[in-house]
């Protein structure tokens, strides 16, 4: 049989293992082989052969016990922990977590796990302040770079508060306490601020060194506004690019004002929805408040139009939320529509539009053709019939080959309809009866062909018909001959047809 | 699209952009009656033009149910086997 040699311990091998021990009285195997913690202290190897325990190595008690797996696990104590021992070690020792697992590059792609973690948020809606209440779990996300380590003393501090929140998230755990204290300090004065320019309010105090009340204010939404002009939509967007430079420009912020963040208190973590937010605004955030920096020094004119300037990029960012919102929202609307493009998605839901509207037009027009019969339908709906028919084949890619006989046989379906009902909206129109497409077709040549215009612009629109005829009932066919494109064709045909068979009963 | 001979390291995602603004405006435009009527000028904002679709399209969906409901109900009364009836099939099942 094979050895199977494990670091990370098999937990179900474990526990039957543990499970084992206890009804074995010759155990003197560890009780949490989980841990790695061994009550002798000394290194063991537990070889699992054949459901037997061939215990080798220093030990020299060999034990032996019968197990369920064949599993081998090797305990070490002392020796660098298997990752998921380590996540364990984390609420003990969040020290040698962070030893472990060196900042870096990691921290940049931790901005892109977590929109890839969270659930898609529509970057129009802010999380409400109380979501900044939440320990800071994914603060950690927020690269501090170097300068994390400077107040060590203190993230230890702010680390024991947070250590729940760490369990897992091993590599940014150093930088957690410094970003957390950092960002909570800002959400804490921004608390009270309107929700919107909450979240902004970080951005400056990460860059800032002196934190002025107005500074901090202009800041806010001068930050906020503007970075989220630039790069609230980033994932999956062209912007994407924006994201990646955000982050970078957000760790050098962040390693710039981490010295700063020395009298932050912990505060609940902001939604990785805000992180990431956050990260955007810092982007444009940081230029915002080095400019506002710069501009403070000159008086406070210039501060107020750079406030206006942010304000018009509030809003400017807010009608950008909200056609990006429109965007989504038609995109479901349009079937098989797979397009990340916008553009082309524009494209899809104008085709998928006007096929709508042919199809509609279709059907209404099969709808008023099959009970009745309309001497006027019958000239031109052919006509018309074979236009739109041909129309609708094409924009709507129908997979099944259009028949266009069907558009031509409907003078003779119209010839071999039952005969209307003789109480019908439109007395004007002859009441073709039975079979006679010689007479159906008759009163037909005599019309006006400018009547046909206008009965043909009327179908050109149903849509207006649909919603003219919208808080009415839909006619009964049996009731009225009257259908949803006939209506209007109805009145604006009928002087022309009055003149022509007045044969109506 | 059009590839214009803008610069397009700076203007790439703009020029994108002012293209799509366009379609929808036209697209708009041709179809909706309610923004051609009630919108005469040219202020019509984006948002509202992807808001007058959204709900366009939705008529228009709620619109062919109807009609095919209609049909299909058409389609009971009348001869199966008559060459209306296959096109009442027909209009229905696309």
């Amino acid at each position: 049989m094979n050895h199977h040699h494990h670091f990370v311990p098999d937990f179900e091998t474990d526990d039957d293992y543990v499970n084992a021990n206890t009804n074995s009285s010759s155990s003197n195997l560890p009780r949490k082989p989980i841990i790695g913690e061994e009550e002798d202290g000394d290194l063991m190897e537990l070889l699992w052969h054949n459901g037997q325990v061939v215990l080798q190595n220093q030990r020299p008690n060999t034990k032996k016990q019968p197990l369920s797996s064949s599993a081998a696990v090797k305990l070490h104590n002392g020796a660098p922990p298997p990752p998921l021992d380590h996540n364990l070690f984390i609420q003990e020792d969040e020290m040698s977590s962070w030893l472990h697992y060196p900042l870096g590059s990691n921290d940049f792609c931790s901005d892109l796990f977590f929109p890839a973690a969270r659930p898609p948020v529509p970057s129009s809606v802010r999380p409400p302040e109380p979501s900044s209440m939440r320990p800071p779990a994914p603060s950690p996300v927020r690269p501090p770079a170097p300068s994390s380590v400077k107040p060590p003393v203190r993230n230890f501090m702010n680390f024991s508060r947070l250590r729940g929140d760490f369990t897992g998230r091993n590599g940014r755990g150093e930088s957690g306490p410094s970003i957390a204290k950092s960002t909570v300090r800002e959400s804490a004065k921004v608390n009270p601020s309107a929700t919107p320019a909450s979240s902004a309010a970080r951005e400056p105090d990460l860059t800032r060194r002196t934190d002025g009340a107005d500074s901090r204010g202009a800041g806010d939404l001068g930050s906020k506004s503007a970075v989220d002009g630039g790069g609230a939509y980033t994932v999956g967007h062209n912007r994407k690019g924006k994201a990646v430079v955000t982050t970078e420009r957000t760790s050098e912020n962040l390693g710039a004002s981490s010295s700063v963040a020395s009298k932050s208190e912990i505060e609940p973590l902001e939604t990785i929805v805000d992180e990431r937010k956050r990260k955007e605004r810092e982007e444009v955030g940081s230029t915002e408040c080095r400019n506002e920096e710069a501009k403070q020094g000159r008086g406070s004119s210039s501060t107020k139009r750079s406030r206006a300037a942010e304000v018009h990029n509030l809003s400017e960012r807010k009608r950008r939320d909200r056609i990006n919102e429109r965007m989504k929202a038609l995109q479901e609307l349009i079937p098989r529509c797979n397009k990340s493009d916008k553009a082309s998605m524009l494209d899809e839901a104008i085709e998928y539009m006007k096929s709508l509207q042919l199809q509609i037009q279709m059907m209404s027009m099969g709808c008023g053709m099959m009970p009745m019969m309309y001497t006027s339908m019958q000239q031109y709906m052919p006509h018309m019939a074979m236009g739109m028919g041909m129309g609708v084949e094409m924009g709507m890619n129908r997979p099944t080959p259009p028949p266009p006989p069907p558009f031509m046989p409907f003078p003779n379906m119209l010839a071999s309809q039952r005969p209307l009902p003789p109480q019908t909206r439109m007395g004007g129109y002859p009441a073709v009866q039975a079979s006679d497409p010689s007479r159906v077709y008759g009163p037909n040549q005599q019309f006006d062909p400018n009547s046909s215009q206008a009965q043909f612009s009327g179908y050109m629109d149903p849509f207006q018909q649909f919603r003219s005829l919208h808080p009415s009932q839909p006619p009964q066919f049996q009731n009225q001959a009257a259908s949803y494109p006939s209506s209007s064709r109805v009145s604006s045909s009928k002087e022309s047809e009055d003149h022509g068979n007045q044969t109506t009963s | 699209m059009s590839s214009s001979r803008r610069s397009r390291q700076a203007s790439s995602s703009s020029r994108i952009n002012d293209d799509q603004i366009t379609e929808l405006i036209s697209k708009l435009r041709q179809s909706i009656p309610e923004i051609r009527q009630n919108r005469r000028s040219n202020t019509v904002s984006a948002s509202k033009v992807l808001q007058e679709t959204c709900n366009y399209i939705r008529n228009l969906n709620k619109e062919a149910d109807d009609l095919s409901d209609r049909l299909s109900q058409l389609l009971e009364t009348i001869d199966p086997n008559s060459p209306q009836a296959a096109v009442i099939r027909s209009l229905i099942n696309e």
